[in-house]
């Protein structure tokens, strides 16, 4: 199933220190809400789902005055860079198999993965299927 | 029984276990700690040498081009694959192949021809759908998909549950049951495509490795009869045959994993010093270790007085849950020994420690919760029930 948290709007003064250094599961979006990208913050990744959207959605300028920094800060990809202005997760010790999980959902939905996961270096392994689309597919969503 | 490997055998072992630690272990820095496939080129790579190796997809028999691994040998091997971070779940990654379900060796030679030679290929993938929603220990009471014929075909409605890579699976072998009024003998197998109308993966199970299971329905459901896997109400005595031999290397991976976390444990307690001594010193330490290494080798033993039994063609049902038993549960308390001599770095995903010890718990339910292993033995002690010692 897709991650059923309502989106957050990026907002540039939110205190990074109120999302979860936990690992787990994260789409972002654009400003229509439309997925432009499904990542994992994963057992590697430092920071956890903190570092991973604060690397999207943020600069090391911006962090400054924080106690660290993510090594990929700011580097996104041409579909995200700019464009990404949602956000939601879902922290998940099962990390992979739940990235997965959301990747395969949205691609029997719409037939594609998202634009940003196009592009990722980083490839899901081979995607299952389930034979019938989402209720939320059948409202355009 | 001869406890020493013969020439051969120990050529197969050294040949794997340098393979599992020079191209399995370093590939495994790069990758997610609960990252259970490879990089595409590396698995390409990698099944290239298996193949060189001549180990490439040896659970396929000799007659079906597979290289004709005895059990004993096996079992042995299996003990080795399993000894990386991904090893208890994942074998090698897959890269020594996995092969079909033991069941399609029965199937008619049409049957053989549309999924047994393209699963050995590699084209094709099936699960196995025996557990549903109303439990898995005891199938022949629990199974409550119903079967019923119309002509040519089979009007299949119902649903089964914890049936891995079903969403990624060509086919499955699905237990069916077709005549409610005889029991275990009601029961029959079908090969069904997952792309028949009515087959629905309703939703993905998480479980508490990075894994999933599934969840599937069945409505209305046509399987032609022609895709009966043996006979017609013999699904039952199939789905047993395939559960006890598969007990046997299921088994011997546990203890792969428990000889990697020991030796593990025994490097960092010689090298880790508190209060002005090693580890090693300490006596609480050094009885955690032999604790350890009777756990190992009693599950080893166990597993191959098991593979012994079935290679010569003898009863190995209670040999096989015995080991199954012995070595789900010792491994997991030889992880839990090394993750406590290990202290935070063993609770940490720099080790493997905390992901074997979290798939070491599923062992004790996975193909038969150590309980039903206790209840498969009994019957046999107390001669109740089907089959022989």
């Amino acid at each position: 199933m897709r991650i059923r948290k309502p989106w957050t709007a990026w907002d540039d003064a939110l205190d990074w220190k109120q999302l979860p250094g936990a690992m787990g599961v994260y789409e972002l979006a654009d400003a229509d809400q439309r997925t432009l990208y499904i990542g994992k913050a994963s057992g590697t990744s430092p920071f956890g789902l903190r570092g991973e959207l604060c690397r999207h959605f943020t600069t090391a300028e911006a962090l400054a005055g924080a106690n660290w920094t993510h090594p990929r800060m700011g580097e996104d990809l041409p579909s995200i860079k700019g464009k990404a202005r949602f956000y939601r997760y879902e922290v998940n010790h099962n990390y992979y198999s739940r990235w997965i999980e959301v990747l395969t959902r949205y691609r029997e939905d719409h037939e594609t993965l998202p634009p940003g996961n196009l592009e990722d270096p980083e490839q899901p392994p081979p995607l299952g299927r389930y034979h019938w689309k989402s209720e939320d597919a059948a409202r355009g969503l | 029984m001869d406890f020493e490997l013969s020439e051969e055998q120990r050529l197969i072992i050294d040949n794997v276990r340098r393979f599992i630690r020079e191209e399995i272990r370093p590939l495994e820095a790069d990758l997610d700690p609960d990252a259970y496939r490879l990089k595409p080129e590396d698995e390409a790579r990698l099944e290239a040498m298996t193949n060189e190796m001549g180990l490439f997809q040896m659970d396929v028999p000799q007659e079906y081009g597979g290289p004709g691994v005895d059990t004993v040998t096996r079992t042995l091997i299996a003990e080795e694959l399993s000894q990386h971070r991904a090893g208890l779940y994942a074998p090698a990654y897959g890269v020594f192949g996995s092969g079909p379900q033991g069941q399609l060796y029965n199937a008619t030679e049409s049957q053989k021809e549309n999924y047994l030679w393209p699963t050995i290929r590699g084209e094709k993938h099936g699960f196995f759908g025996l557990s549903e929603p109303s439990g898995g220990s005891d199938p022949a009471r629990a199974i409550q998909t119903r079967g019923v014929r119309d002509g040519d075909e089979w009007v299949i409605n119902g649903g089964k549950l914890w049936n891995s890579g079903a969403d990624t699976a060509d086919y499955g072998i699905v237990y069916v049951r077709t005549d409610p009024t005889k029991g275990r003998q009601g029961i029959t197998a079908f090969i069904v495509d997952t792309d028949t109308p009515g087959f629905r993966v309703n939703r993905l199970v998480q479980v508490l490795r990075s894994h999933y299971t599934t969840e599937l329905s069945f409505s209305d459901m046509r399987v032609p009869h022609e895709n009966i896997l043996g006979e017609e109400g013999g699904g039952f005595a199939l789905a047993n045959d395939y559960l006890a031999r598969n007990r046997i290397p299921y088994s011997a991976a546990g203890i792969g994993v428990a000889v990697y976390a020991h030796e593990i444990a025994i490097e960092w307690a010689k090298q880790r010093v508190t209060f002005g001594e090693p580890l090693a010193s300490r006596q609480a330490i050094q009885w955690m270790l032999v604790d350890n290494e009777i756990d190992i080798r009693t599950a080893r033993w166990a597993c191959l007085a098991a593979a012994d039994k079935a290679e010569k063609g003898l009863p190995f049902r209670f040999e096989s849950s015995m080991a199954k038993l012995i070595s789900t549960e010792g491994a997991g308390r030889v992880v839990d020994r090394c993750m406590q001599i290990m202290g935070g770095l063993g609770m940490s995903k720099d080790l493997p420690m905390e992901r074997w010890y979290r798939e070491l718990r599923i062992r004790r339910i996975g193909e038969g919760p150590s309980e039903v292993q206790r209840i498969v033995m009994a019957r046999d002690l107390l001669n109740i029930g089907s089959g022989s010692r």
